[in-house]
């Protein structure tokens, strides 16, 4: 009946803290995602899935990835074996944000070096897919 | 009329809730920013927290709540979870070894600015037959990564006990009580709690810092020089005023 007054109500109710709501970035539930994967650690495909999400939602947008998100996401692939796709989106962190260099050249590092090791067939969706289920 | 509230609904309630105590004024309390401005960090690593309470899982599931809030106040924060199994790669999987370990040699192995250590002193819930009180606190500290001192510290208590209403039927009110507190006792509400609870601890003004690099703040929501707690007792006239320069990091 009186659903705009609602409406109005709920909004003013709302802009009320609007300078708290504002937040800095899209972080499209990373920290539930976290906390659901922590629980239930068997679910980790699902915790990959919305790194890459973030990540992409933010790039077609234009905005800021979060800080940190590329290089989570390019930690997962890592842990996969997927060391090519893992430099490059520690390179990604290491470019939008200066603060994480030295931390990013020491995972590059890392990550080549595993690359180097590893046979060429391992590389790609078929080694990960061996080590993501174990 | 609804006289026990389903789970999904209670967690937005208890956000809405909190919002609306958000905005009230709080007069912060006096702390001493002087090393804080001195120091002024563009990064934050977020370690592993350190549990004092009886529940195992508090730890992994709490260190979740930590980095949004914090990278939202304008600083870069580690990936969380990276930073954990590079931790426990190095044999660090302890987060009390972690805690011990000197601030400037884990700044220095992440590059990072400061490090913020985060204890769990209370995590529970007391199921008391009518009602279940459950119960968060957490010690906050932040640490410089070039000196080691403690740039800021914060202490947080949340409270959340399901409120009972009456509705004049004893018997009915009672029953309602009672599923209520069942259903809290089964699934607590921790997340939303902890969540509240860094929320209260990093805003600013209030007990949390200033603005970091990244917040359109920055810079202009400095604490007046009279809340540096380490200035002198102002004299009869206006004093100097030691006027906190923009120093940042290179």
């Amino acid at each position: 009946m009186h659903k705009p007054l609602l409406v109005l109500l709920a909004s003013v109710v709302v802009s009320g803290c609007a300078s708290q709501q504002q937040t800095l970035y899209a972080w499209g539930g990373y920290d539930e995602s976290l906390h659901a994967y922590y629980k239930h650690p068997q679910e980790r495909e699902r915790f990959v899935d919305n790194l890459k999400t973030v990540v992409l939602q933010a790039e077609q947008e234009g905005r800021k990835v979060p800080p940190g998100i590329y290089a989570e996401y390019g930690y997962a692939l890592y842990e996969e074996g997927q060391y090519g796709p893992a430099v490059g989106y520690f390179k990604k962190e290491h470019e939008l944000w200066p603060e994480s260099r030295i931390l990013m050249d020491k995972m590059i590092r890392n990550a080549q070096r595993q690359g180097s090791r590893q046979p060429a067939a391992a590389t790609g969706p078929a080694g990960a897919v061996a080590k993501g289920t174990p | 009329m609804t006289r026990h509230v389903p789970i999904a609904m209670r967690a937005p309630a208890l956000i809405l809730v909190a919002g609306l105590l958000g905005c009230a004024a709080h007069a912060p309390p006096p702390k001493d920013y002087s090393k804080f401005l001195a120091a002024r960090p563009r990064s934050i690593l977020v370690v592993p927290v350190v549990n004092n309470s009886v529940d195992v899982d508090a730890p992994v599931y709490f260190l979740s709540t930590l980095p949004v809030p914090v990278a939202e106040r304008g600083y870069y924060v580690f990936p969380v979870n990276m930073v954990k199994r590079v931790l426990e790669d190095d044999g660090l999987s302890d987060a009390s070894l972690v805690h011990q370990a000197d601030a400037t040699r884990l700044c220095n192995l992440f590059g990072a600015d400061s490090v913020l250590f985060v204890t769990i002193q209370r995590w529970d819930a007391k199921y008391m037959v009518l009602t279940t009180k459950v119960t968060v606190q957490f010690e906050y500290a932040l640490k410089d990564g070039r000196t080691g001192d403690t740039l800021w510290t914060e202490k947080r208590t949340m409270v959340y006990q399901p409120k009972q209403s009456s509705s004049g039927n004893g018997l009915a009110d009672l029953v309602a009580a009672v599923v209520s507190a069942a259903v809290e006792k089964a699934a607590p509400s921790y997340m939303p709690l902890a969540r509240q609870a860094n929320a209260a601890a990093v805003r600013y003004p209030g007990p949390g810092f200033p603005a970091g690099p990244y917040s359109p703040l920055h810079g202009k929501d400095l604490p007046e020089p009279s809340s540096l707690a380490a200035a002198p007792p102002p004299a009869q006239g206006t004093g100097a005023s030691p006027s906190p320069a923009p120093a940042g990091r290179p």
